[in-house]
């Protein structure tokens, strides 16, 4: 039984780097984690270098992106942002499946009461609107990046303790599982080391499509006033302030703007490579949310 | 059936609670509060305290919650602290507003979804299909307030077709009505278009793959022939569960767009009664959005369960 | 087609059906609103777009200036703040002043009548005087006064308790202390349906149509010709691009305000006219003088003379304002106190300030609120200018009810606001820094200000009056209990369409004289 996840796996990584559009993204996602870890190190200027002499000039030698309203370097501030946006993104879905995939795991394997308690509070969070939750999250905890990640987070939870309840339930049925039970081995043992491992697929998939999701509730909250506090940059908020300036300064929220693009349509190349290659009758996810923040 | 409808009715009213709890502690525990707000930049202790009274806000959490409760359940949600009109008036003036905007919506979305979705999966593999997942990527991935902005300045500003905000209702003329509606609803309906695209897509591919799919190809039927008769029915049922998810999304108001297009919905008034902290205005508000959320659910399971017997069971 | 296709049409049928149903309802309740509003001719409604959502319109009670954008063409107050802020006759036509200065005599204009027909007679405005010292938001401003009475229907006494030379602009400054009728406190609808003896009746308020005025034949002014538009249609957008675009585009007649950076391209634009003027509008921030190492006036005045004024005022109002080291602007030329004691940028003497107290490594955590983003800007050019000085500061970005709450509790190293339409010194300076002051959370106490500020109240002699604010003016200045930005100018935006109306120097939204050509 030990041999079986791990051949899954090399099959898995087989089918997805068959994948063109796959491999693409994953390289861009690469690329990000990269351009995240050293940006600021390689950025030509620093986040709040103002130059109001300079403010809103297009792209030039000596500012590739043009600068902002507060002459600020675009290049520097995307290049920066990366780290936060993807931050946020990781931290946010790294909660909502740290939070629901236990709750479904639970759930899914117990039943009876503390399947309909957890449940049920799953709904309450799952019909709760989307935004609003976050915001009124945002405003007990306060502002700032961290918040906002436990705030999107939070909302992206319940999806996770549906999907993975939904499969616990078809799982718990098959034989090996039901063999396990009754020779006596401990629960715990049986949802780590049987049911965890054979439910992992949509929850992957979920995770890569949640990511890019997430990256676009940060941009959202950005709108509304709410996320990461100034000076410092993400993508999310480089974008709100750059629409008020798309006349006199387009390129404020074209770079940023296009970085999302990028980001989240790599993030969504590999989650259908990986949709394709875990489970290639595309039948089990149910994009729930399919909607950001 | 009938014990299907009735577990699901009754877990919906105790997700409702839920909400409306989860509500309540929330606005209470974030700092600020109406009175405060109300009294602006000057604050004067005794005057705070004697507002606070008037309110109610000075008794304890437990009683003002009961209280509340008591008066929802007949109906009465209360009157808002900020403007003193009753929250019933103020959701119900506004939902004529989120309606328009979210069935307009849904059609647009589903205007670009079917087609778009049935061909890229007829045509799978194709250029045609590569197209319409990258338009279908880019939908997905466009900050919807960025997509406002940029058809406020395209259409209403450059080109002057549409105004760039308010709302007329449809009684007062249609051709005005539809003038208002279409920017809004285009930035909403392209992005759901664009998810509920990829749903047809993959819930065509499937049934195209099924063994009576293929018997049908050999009895020599045409290709839209075997798409319609054979592969829609069966594709139905995954496009249903989406469409409605994306219904009851829609019904709650879209906060983003509808600031930026100034749509009075909703999802305005739940932002303004979160930034007020204007506590009856909000719990009557986000408890109707779930109410609208949770019953559109209930209807899709109950397709569901209708269309597939097997759901019921689990 | 199959049974079960056709089962679930029927089922999104009924769910529709639902949602219309639900939707019909609500159009019900709002369709007299809708009819009124029709019957208005559309050719001389002006059409004006707020930033943001009035809340109650009861004047007294609100401090929302959304409200009073509206509230300002319903209302009347007794007397009025004219053009150029002197006051001037309003529903008082003359008022008289006993030789001990404390006894104001005001006659009433005749035949003024309120929205309801009822004619205004003096019981209403010590009414309305009684309501706002009992529950309105500015009781304060009557700390003056002893007693008011009416003698008779068109005379109104107020006594005082000491001379009080700026009576008339604390208690008709603004419409905060507007002549309202008993009846419609009495009813309760006060909040959401005014009545005013003012240019324009109040009709409907909904969610589409906006707050909608229409013209009152009886108004007061009627002879002159005013009001002449039939009516107001107040709309609510939030968002500043899409409300710039609605005035471009022609959807709007009128804008409350125009984001800095498109003044120039919208001012230079064919029909549209940009009215602005500088305003009595100030902006600043206060450090925590009740944290350490904020109670220190070197290290405030070393922040003060750390920060270059014009630079943040050209960041972030580009231009569109002047900076100043006080509060009253040089446009207000009967109390401008010019005194500027710091030189811009000056990290030298900064440093050397910080050194003598003993400070280093200092952090300073700043609030604002993305709810007036101009204080975002500010911050973060600040932090820009005292990195110089080795000074960090964080942002701390809240809405704008966090921020209240936790400037109210004192949890703050330093806020940055402004204050709008101020008039007279007493407004500028008394309860922001008397160490009794209702706004003076930065915690300020300095004696001789106090004694200054006491005795501005009750000076009548206009050149001592003045003496003496710029002698606390002076003050508060050195000990940067208050560290002054720049005076911002008040700007509107409307179409060219729209004649008769200006941009004031208080912020006041007058449409009495405007038309529409």
């Amino acid at each position: 039984m030990n041999e079986k996840p791990t051949s899954r796996t090399r099959e898995t990584l087989q089918i997805l780097l068959a994948n063109r559009l796959a491999v693409v993204g994953l390289c861009v996602l690469a690329l990000l984690v990269v351009v995240g870890v050293i940006g600021e190190a390689v950025a030509p200027y620093g986040i709040n270098d103002i130059d109001i002499a300079n403010r809103l000039t297009g792209p030039s030698g000596a500012h590739w992106f043009g600068t902002d309203e507060l002459g600020r370097d675009v290049f520097t501030r995307v290049l920066v942002a990366a780290r936060v946006s993807l931050q946020v993104g990781f931290i946010a879905v790294g909660f909502a499946l740290a939070v629901g995939v236990p709750v479904g795991l639970v759930a899914g394997y117990y039943r009876g009461t503390i399947d309909a308690v957890l449940m049920r509070i799953m709904d309450v969070l799952f019909s709760f609107p989307a935004i609003l939750l976050a915001i009124a999250i945002l405003a007990v905890l306060g502002p700032g990046i961290g918040n906002a990640m436990i705030a999107i987070g939070l909302v992206y939870t319940p999806i996770f303790a549906r999907i993975t309840r939904g499969s616990v339930l078809v799982v718990s049925e098959e034989v090996y599982i039901r063999a396990a039970r009754s020779l006596g081995a401990r629960d715990g043992r049986i949802i780590l080391r049987h049911i965890l491992p054979n439910v992992l697929a949509p929850i992957i998939v979920q995770t890569t499509l949640s990511l890019a999701f997430a990256i676009l509730s940060e941009a959202a909250l950005s709108f509304l006033g709410l996320g990461v506090q100034p000076p410092n940059p993400a993508w999310g908020r480089m974008l709100a302030e750059g629409r008020n300036f798309f006349q006199q300064a387009p390129w404020m929220g074209i770079f940023p703007g296009v970085a999302i693009l990028v980001t989240v349509v790599a993030f969504n190349f590999v989650g259908d490579g990986l949709r394709d290659a875990l489970d290639p009758k595309q039948k089990s996810v149910i994009e729930s949310r399919g909607q950001s923040v | 059936m009938r014990a299907f409808l009735i577990k699901r009715i009754f877990q919906m009213l105790l997700a409702l609670i839920g909400v409306s709890i989860v509500v309540f502690a929330l606005m209470h525990l974030v700092p600020g509060d109406p009175v405060r707000v109300a009294l602006g930049t000057r604050f004067d202790q005794d005057l705070y305290d004697s507002l606070r009274a008037d309110l109610g806000l000075d008794r304890p959490l437990a009683q003002q919650y009961v209280s509340w409760l008591g008066g929802a359940l007949t109906g009465d949600l209360g009157v808002s602290f900020r403007n003193g009109q009753p929250v019933t008036q103020l959701i119900l003036e506004r939902l004529p507003a989120t309606i328009t905007l979210a069935m307009a919506a849904l059609f647009i979305a589903l205007l670009v979804a079917l087609p778009a979705g049935i061909i890229s999966a007829v045509r799978s593999g194709t250029g045609l299909d590569y197209a319409v997942s990258a338009a279908s990527q880019i939908g997905i991935s466009l900050p919807d307030f960025w997509a406002g902005v940029m058809y406020i300045l395209l259409f209403s500003l450059t080109l002057g077709w549409f105004p760039s905000s308010g709302y007329t209702q449809i009684g007062d003329g249609i051709g005005e009505w539809i003038r208002h509606i279409i920017l809004p609803a285009m930035t909403v309906g392209l992005i759901s278009g664009s998810i509920i695209t990829r749903f047809v897509r993959s819930a065509v591919l499937e049934a195209l793959n099924q063994h009576y799919v293929i018997t049908a190809r050999a009895k020599g039927l045409s290709e839209w022939q075997v798409v319609r008769r054979h592969v829609l029915p069966n594709a139905w049922i995954p496009i249903v569960t989406v469409v409605g998810l994306q219904l009851g999304f829609l019904l709650g108001g879209v906060v983003v767009v509808e600031v930026i297009f100034a749509w009075p919905g909703l999802g305005r008034l739940a932002l303004t009664a979160v930034k007020d902290r204007d506590f009856t205005v909000l719990q009557g508000s986000v408890l109707y959005i779930a109410f609208m959320f949770l019953v559109i659910n209930l209807l899709v399971d109950v397709i569901y369960a209708r269309l597939d017997p097997r759901v019921r069971v689990s | 087609m199959t049974a079960k296709m056709r089962w679930s049409i029927i089922i999104l049928m009924i769910a529709c059906t639902f949602t219309a149903f639900a939707g019909g309802r609500g159009e019900s309740t709002k369709t007299d609103d809708a009819a009124t509003a029709v019957e208005m001719s559309d050719t001389s409604i002006l059409i004006a777009a707020q930033g943001s959502e009035p809340d109650q319109l009861d004047p007294h009670k609100t401090s929302a200036y959304a409200s009073f954008q509206v509230l300002e063409n319903v209302y009347d107050t007794l007397v009025q703040p004219a053009e150029d802020l002197s006051m001037e006759p309003a529903l008082a036509e003359s008022w008289e002043i006993s030789d001990d200065n404390l006894t104001w005599t005001f006659m009433l204009r005749d035949g003024v009548r309120f929205h309801n027909g009822r004619e205004l007679v003096a019981e209403d405005v010590v009414y309305s005087f009684q309501r706002v010292i009992d529950e309105g938001l500015n009781g304060w401003r009557f700390g003056a006064v002893e007693s008011m009475s009416a003698p008779d229907d068109s005379t109104v006494v107020i006594s005082l308790k000491q001379p009080s030379p700026n009576l008339l602009v604390s208690i008709a400054g603004f419409k905060g202390m507007a002549i309202v009728p008993r009846e419609i406190v009495e009813n309760g609808s006060i909040g959401t349906n005014p009545v005013g003896t003012g240019p324009f009746r109040f009709v409907s308020r909904s969610p589409d149509e906006g707050i909608v005025l229409e013209k009152n034949p009886d108004y007061w002014r009627a002879d002159e010709g005013f009001p002449k538009l039939e009516g107001i249609r107040f709309v609510q957008i939030p968002d500043a691009g899409t409300k710039l675009t609605a005035l471009r585009t022609g959807e709007v007649h009128w804008i409350d305000a125009v984001p800095p950076q498109d003044i120039e391209s919208l001012a230079a634009e064919s029909g549209i006219t940009v009215g602005r003027v500088p305003g009595g509008d100030y902006h600043y921030f206060a450090l925590n003088q009740n944290r350490a190492p904020f109670d220190d006036a070197r290290v405030r005045r070393a922040l003060a003379m750390a920060i270059d004024r014009d630079v943040i005022a050209e960041a972030a109002q580009f231009g569109a304002a002047t900076a100043n080291q006080t509060a009253i602007p040089a446009s207000n030329a009967a109390w401008y106190f010019d005194y500027a004691p710091y030189r811009a940028a000056d990290v030298d003497g900064a440093k050397a300030l910080l050194e003598q107290a003993g400070v280093s490594d200092l952090s300073i955590q700043f609030l604002v609120t993305s709810d007036f983003p101009e204080t975002v800007t500010q911050a973060q050019v600040i932090a820009a200018q005292l990195a110089a000085i080795g000074v960090t500061v964080e942002i701390n970005d809240v809405d704008f009810s966090t921020w209240l709450d936790l400037q109210g509790k004192g949890e703050f190293d330093a806020f940055i606001l402004s204050w709008i339409g101020n008039i007279d010194p007493d407004d500028f300076y008394y309860a922001q820094h008397h160490s009794t002051g209702g706004f003076n959370f930065q915690g300020y106490a300095n004696s001789e200000v106090d004694r200054l500020l006491d005795a501005g109240r009750v000076e009548t002699d206009q050149a001592a009056r003045r003496a003496l604010y710029d002698q606390a003016a002076k003050l508060i200045v050195d000990d940067a209990s208050y560290i002054y930005l720049y005076n911002p100018d008040n700007i509107n935006a409307w179409r060219g369409d729209v004649q008769g109306y200006a941009t004031r120097g208080d912020n006041a939204i007058r449409f009495v004289e405007a038309s529409l050509q």
